[in-house]
């Protein structure tokens, strides 16, 4: 038994020396914790956030989205739009080569575009499912060396920034993989090449010479840690330089930490309870009570949103008064102010007083757990305030991903339900796009409002800014007196930032470490 | 022995079989998981289209049949998630699972007999009542709890072990290249202490009870007494005479326990972000990528089998009454 304990003591003492001054890195590499893996490093079939934050390091696009909303040259120099609107010709800066050392050309960008199509790979992405669709992509074509044109089906006013959203890789290191080598092998065009995936734990980069867009930092590793405390763990410890999504309630932990602090920002995803317009709801007792636009108004009184960000997201926000977000929102309309004894009058005015057990109608509002900033306490509270004036809410949370989802994308959660959506700086109808068409798919409403869809036709018809922009706040001022959303906040994001570094949070979830130095 | 092994193919065939079907019908319950696998603005043709593709119009029964005509021929279908063949995604994950329960099990089993057998010695004893007393605990606490309290006091504040991470050993070997497995393995064994621990904790404080009240009865045995009448040592009585006997029950839990320890694996590689099969798995289920979740539950069935086998021939070999 000695024995036994001498040679444990001694294998420790081998090991142990060994540990700790593993983790904390170096002067010439930033690391980021996530909370989740990415499913594949194939640049056309992104579906998340998360994979696009690590892509848009690897990739370069032809212009990319600044922080501040704007449109600025990223692979391309400058681009023109023919007289019709439906093309769209960039010009790419010279010089430009892969990850590989292939030349970047235009015979390349068009190639990028057209494989995002091709059936035999059949990709379900960001671009193929959300861009090529919005855009109406026809085709892309090399007009010289460095010209390439994108063909559209019709005029589209955000073209350009949905175009922003393709990453771009050469031809022919391409047309060598497969669909399962590309995914796992990618080999990109923006400032960090790819080093190694480690599935479940990190993805290496290092700087790529010759890029487009320059970076500080010589490596970039992103560490996928699921649970939030070690990632709050690790962070104060000094071993990864950044966290994404960091938990709310661990917030005060680390602004207490002397080696991190909480950079919190008002982000672009609108949050917001949907009030189901379509036939199935509307046989019901509550259903039946949302389909008019009072009520709908009356209850925009009911919620004091302001503390619900304070109390529940711990970060103070402001209502949102439409689907777009503030920067390039409505630019009189103001937030509904919490006040349920307009809520109650406005109820009263509608036809639904209280009965004799205070009760005005019965409803429904489903959610989904796990999915948003305290999603499941948020939803409660939403409940408690539509109880309080009188109308008596079942809330009913199930499964974010197996329950939920599903009936979310059938437009069959109701009749009210919680939802968040992502959302943009650079353009109001990127935003609004959600509600383009009564057919849309992220219409889970199955709102038909004609003063809001007939200004589309206004919209893709002109090529006017002031029409435009007209139009838009009129279209706004619809959506804010009888939209189908009980308008709640645009999600705080959460970053745990090392004290080790300077790095500048977005508003829109996008993650840029290319302008991260350290600190000192 | 391989007329037993034979004789345990039938049980292992219908122990999968239940296996897959139990899992078929718990992913079902969710419904039709085909909307998580198209693009928001899909269009209803092409959310038909995928249906169809992935096999979710055809009646429960048709896809369960369809999924054991393609076990049969070792097909075990392409992860829905990551699109790509279901068993790739188990193999580049397995190995680190294979680590950990490994290491959790040597720290489970041996860790329990001295725990154990101190603890019979010192019966009645203030040392005896200490050991029982953390055996209790370990029984008690939930083990991601354990694991983060680790993290906290092991990691961050006295900063002795890593928070989260890991550092591969068997897969470089796996794949070949032997020697970086051999180097990367003192730093394995620092990224798995604590996790391991995380997991092992329950098990040993179980075995070390179990490991006691088997050394108490045998410690009572004739034979013991005649031993120690002889003049030999007390640790030549105990280690050579009485934990043979004593370590019977520990070895037929092993098997038992190797199962709950995979389960115990799955909340505690998301703890400490050990990138193993159980955490692939938590994933898929969230995911409802049903051929993964499949696939896992075959492989991770497979492997209970072998090591419940395996711990019957061992417990034959050590009890000579007992015929196979």
């Amino acid at each position: 038994m000695k024995k036994l304990i001498t040679g444990v003591a001694i294998v420790f003492g081998l090991i142990l020396p060994s540990t700790y001054t593993l983790a904390a890195p170096p002067d010439d590499t930033f690391v980021v914790g996530l909370p989740t893996d990415t499913k594949g490093l194939e640049p056309a079939q992104i579906s998340s956030r998360h994979t696009a934050n690590i892509m848009k390091h690897m990739f370069g696009t032809l212009f990319f989205i600044s922080e501040k909303g704007t449109l600025d040259p990223n692979l391309a120099e400058s681009y023109s739009v023919s007289d019709d609107a439906k093309e769209y010709t960039f010009k790419l800066k010279e010089g430009l080569t892969c990850h590989d050392g292939e030349p970047l050309t235009a015979e390349d960008v068009a190639y990028t575009f057209n494989r995002v199509v091709d059936p035999d790979l059949a990709f379900v992405g960001n671009s193929a499912g959300f861009v090529f669709p919005s855009i109406d992509f026809q085709e892309a074509r090399a007009d010289s060396e460095l010209e390439v044109t994108i063909v559209m089906g019709a005029p589209n006013h955000v073209a350009l920034g949905l175009i922003s959203e393709v990453y771009v890789h050469c031809k022919d290191s391409y047309e060598k993989m497969s669909k399962e080598e590309a995914a796992e092998n990618p080999i990109g065009s923006g400032a960090y090449e790819f080093v190694k995936w480690d599935k479940g734990n990190q993805i290496v980069m290092k700087k790529a010479k010759g890029s487009a867009v320059s970076a500080n930092f010589e490596n970039l590793i992103w560490r996928v840690i699921p649970e939030a405390s070690t990632r709050t763990a690790e962070l104060i410890a000094g071993n990864v330089d950044m966290i994404t999504n960091a938990s709310p309630d661990q917030v005060d932990a680390i602004d207490a930490s002397n080696s991190a602090k909480v950079q919190k920002v008002s982000g672009t995803r609108r949050m917001y309870v949907g009030f189901h317009q379509g036939e199935e709801y509307a046989v019901t007792e509550g259903g039946a009570a949302i389909q008019k636009a009072e009520v709908r108004r009356a209850i925009q009184y009911a919620v004091d949103v302001e503390a619900i960000c304070a109390n529940l997201l711990n970060a103070p926000c402001e209502r949102a008064t439409g689907l777009v977000n503030p920067n390039n929102a409505h630019p009189t309309l103001k937030p509904y102010p919490y006040n349920p004894e307009i809520a109650e009058y406005l109820l009263d005015q509608a036809g639904y007083p209280r009965d004799g057990n205070g009760v005005r109608f019965e409803i429904t509002l489903e959610a989904g757990q796990g999915r948003y900033l305290n999603d499941k306490n948020v939803v409660l509270a939403i409940c408690q305030y539509l109880d309080d004036i009188g109308i008596k809410t079942t809330c009913d949370i199930m499964d974010w991903s197996s329950v939920y989802v599903p009936k979310i994308r059938k437009k069959e959660a109701g009749p009210m339900f919680f939802l968040g959506s992502g959302g943009g700086t650079w353009n109001p109808l990127y935003d609004m796009s959600d509600l383009a068409t009564v057919e849309s798919g992220p219409n889970y409403t199955k709102w038909t409002n004609e003063e809001w869809f007939k200004g589309w036709k206004v919209i893709n018809n002109s090529m006017d800014p002031y029409v435009i922009r007209r139009e838009i706040d009129r279209m706004l001022e619809v959506f804010y007196n009888e939209g189908p959303w009980l308008l709640l906040y645009f999600q705080p994001d959460f970053y745990g930032v090392s004290n080790r570094v300077k790095w500048q949070e977005r508003r829109d979830e996008e993650v840029d470490i290319f302008d991260a130095s350290l600190a000192n | 022995m391989l007329v037993y092994i034979l004789r345990r193919l039938p049980q292992t065939i219908l122990v999968i079989l239940g296996v897959t079907l139990i899992t078929f019908i718990a992913l079902q319950i969710g419904g039709d998981p085909t909307y998580l696998f198209v693009s928001e603005r899909a269009s209803p043709e092409e959310i038909i289209a995928t249906r169809i593709k992935l096999g979710f119009d055809k009646p429960l029964y048709v896809q369960y049949l369809t999924y054991l005509k393609n076990l049969l021929l070792f097909d075990f279908g392409d992860s829905l998630y990551f699109r790509q063949p279901a068993m790739k995604v188990i193999f580049e994950t397995l190995p680190a699972t294979i680590e950990l329960t490994i290491f959790s099990m040597l720290i489970a089993v041996f860790g329990s007999i001295p725990f154990g057998v101190y603890a019979a010695i010192n019966r009645g004893k203030w040392l005896d009542g200490t050991l029982m007393a953390i055996a209790m605990l370990g029984q008690s606490v939930p083990n991601f709890w354990l694991g983060i309290m680790c993290i906290l006091y092991i990691s961050l504040n006295i900063s002795w072990l890593p928070i989260s991470g890991h550092v591969p050993f068997l897969m470089p070997i796996f794949q070949g290249d032997f020697m970086q497995g051999i180097k990367n393995f003192p730093t394995t064994v620092t990224y798995l202490l604590l996790p391991s621990f995380a997991v092992a904790f329950y098990s040993l404080s179980r075995n070390a009870r179990l490991v006691r009240s088997s050394m108490l009865e045998v410690l009572s045995q004739d034979y013991v007494r005649t031993a120690r009448a002889k003049g030999l040592t007390e640790y030549t009585v105990i280690m050579r005479h009485a934990m043979r006997n004593a370590w019977l029950p520990v070895v037929t839990i092993i098997g038992l326990e190797f199962g709950f320890m995979i389960s115990g694996v799955v909340v505690v590689e998301v703890v400490f972000a050990w990138p193993g099969l159980g955490r692939t798995v938590f994933d898929a289920i969230a995911h409802r990528d049903i051929p993964l979740v499949q696939a896992s539950v075959v492989v991770i069935a497979l492997f209970v089998i072998i090591i419940n086998l395996i711990t019957d021939l061992i417990y034959a070999k050590l009890d000579p009454r007992i015929k196979l």
